[in-house]
């Protein structure tokens, strides 16, 4: 009860450890995490009075430093194989297989470090799908993992697009850790619209957005050969037609970030720009593929 | 008592408030209860409904434990999108000794709808006597569709979440009315 009352007045989060030691069940401990601004004592004496506790619990302050957490988050990163002969290493670890296909990642705060089922789903769709040459557009780019993939499958072209400034930051480290430069892999930064893209007309004519290396390149449409998306269920439903509107009529195009139980939607969705639709899952996680009909009409 | 592979299964018979009768399994409990996890720590916080991500307040309380914040991030924001964005979730995160977890999603408290659908920031102090803010009976049965999707809601009728709904009001000093002048 006391952890819903410490949220309910200023923490961010609270934890409570499971006791193992049974001496000590007559005192539970909860830390809490607030942020800085926040006056701790305030807030404890709030919490506790709203719960009807007569004494103040004797509480310890610890200040924390963001790194702390990133570090510790960092250390569970592990080489991760694909499929065979594909592997995601961390900058920091020694890649196992050193004649596999490695793509060398520092996830930073971007998503994208290649042990997410959905990650996986689309690099094996990106596998199966990228011919030498092809032009790729990863759209929700994130660490940027799916662009750098393309291009060691022999793409001539990745184009990352994503509205975190974030993951574009993360994305082009990622890239010059694979030595890709900005001629290989194109990362723009997109203002997120959450409006649906009919209204807008500069989305309809080219997302002209910030290009990282300081060249003004407008992404056009009908250019690319494959394009994925692996991002959650509603901008995939709002923005469909203007993620199909960047494939080219046949092309390959992915989509991912989904559960199972919301495959119905996508299906749905998609099937009116996209014939041969088929499902690969991988726990309850799904990515739904198609290609780009050849006479689509634009809704 | 039904024998199911090699864990026994209990058929228990439930009768809901509507007369019909139900069975309902409580295999699923003993099953947990026999190959419970040792759990490390209980985790709760708030997180607004599609926009978990690795920064906090999520990454210092997950990354103190070590659980996979990705994973966590995604799944989190694949299984709120049907709320409206932003809408502030309570997640309860059950993190394990071996470095996985398991969590449970829960909709914003019922007063915080209500609150939200007045337009006040708070309820009334004397409920019964001061009105704090007004809500109409389409605002209700909106709340009760929201509510149906959380975990302990799903077989109860929207008629009966929606009786709740108006008894929280009550002690709140928020009025519903049929419709708005």
């Amino acid at each position: 009860m006391l952890s819903e009352a410490l949220l309910c007045f200023g923490a961010s989060s609270t934890s409570t450890d499971e006791q193992d030691n049974f001496e000590k069940d007559d005192e539970v401990c909860i830390s809490s995490i607030f942020s800085d601004c926040e006056d701790l004592d305030e807030c404890i004496s709030h919490a506790a009075k709203s719960i009807g506790l007569e004494d103040m619990p004797s509480y310890k302050v610890k200040k924390g430093n963001q790194s702390d957490w990133i570090k510790k988050t960092q250390e569970s990163f592990y080489p991760v194989e694909i499929t065979e002969g594909l592997w995601v290493v961390p900058e920091w670890r020694t890649p196992p297989d050193l004649k596999a296909t490695n793509i060398i990642l520092n996830p930073g705060l971007a998503f994208g470090t290649g042990e997410h089922p959905t990650t996986k789903l689309c690099l094996m769709l990106l596998h199966g799908s990228i011919k030498v040459g092809d032009f790729f557009l990863d759209y929700g780019t994130g660490s940027g993992i799916l662009a750098i993939a393309a291009i060691k499958f022999g793409a001539a072209l990745s184009v990352g697009l994503d509205v975190d400034p974030q993951a574009i930051t993360s994305a082009r480290q990622n890239a010059s850790l694979n030595n890709l430069g900005a001629e290989k892999l194109q990362l723009h930064l997109v203002p997120s619209k959450k409006s649906c893209p009919t209204t807008d007309e500069a989305i309809y004519e080219g997302v002209e957005g910030q290009n990282s290396s300081g060249t003004g390149v407008i992404s056009e449409m009908e250019k690319y050969d494959v394009v994925i998306a692996n991002i959650l269920l509603n901008p995939l439903l709002d923005f469909a037609d203007h993620i199909v509107s960047y494939a080219k009529p046949g092309a390959i195009v992915g989509v991912s970030g989904i559960i199972s139980e919301q495959i119905p939607y996508i299906v749905e969705r998609y099937s009116q720009y996209l014939e041969g639709i088929s499902v690969s899952k991988m726990d309850d996680w799904a990515c739904i593929s198609g290609n780009k009909k050849i006479n689509v009409i634009a809704s | 008592m039904c024998q199911f592979g090699d864990v026994p299964q209990i058929c228990v018979q439930v009768s809901l408030s509507n007369g019909r009768t139900v069975e309902a399994q409580a295999m699923a409990s003993l099953k947990e209860i026999l190959t419970r996890r040792p759990v490390a720590a209980t985790i709760r916080l708030t997180v607004p409904a599609g926009g978990a991500r690795p920064a906090p307040p999520v990454g210092p309380a997950l990354g103190q434990y070590r659980l996979n914040l990705m994973a966590f991030c995604k799944d989190f924001n694949a299984r709120t999108q049907k709320y409206k964005p932003e809408t502030p979730m309570a997640v309860t995160i059950t993190a394990f000794k071996d470095n996985t977890f398991e969590f449970t999603v829960k909709s914003p408290s019922v007063t915080w709808y209500l609150k939200k659908a007045a337009g006040v920031e708070s309820g009334s102090g004397r409920a019964g006597h001061v009105v704090a803010g007004t809500v109409t009976l389409k605002h209700v049965y909106e709340i009760a569709k929201v509510k149906q999707s959380d975990p302990y809601c799903q077989y109860m009728s929207l008629e009966a979440i929606s009786k709740s709904i108006i008894g929280t009001a009550n002690t709140m000093g928020i009025k519903v009315v049929k419709e708005l002048d």
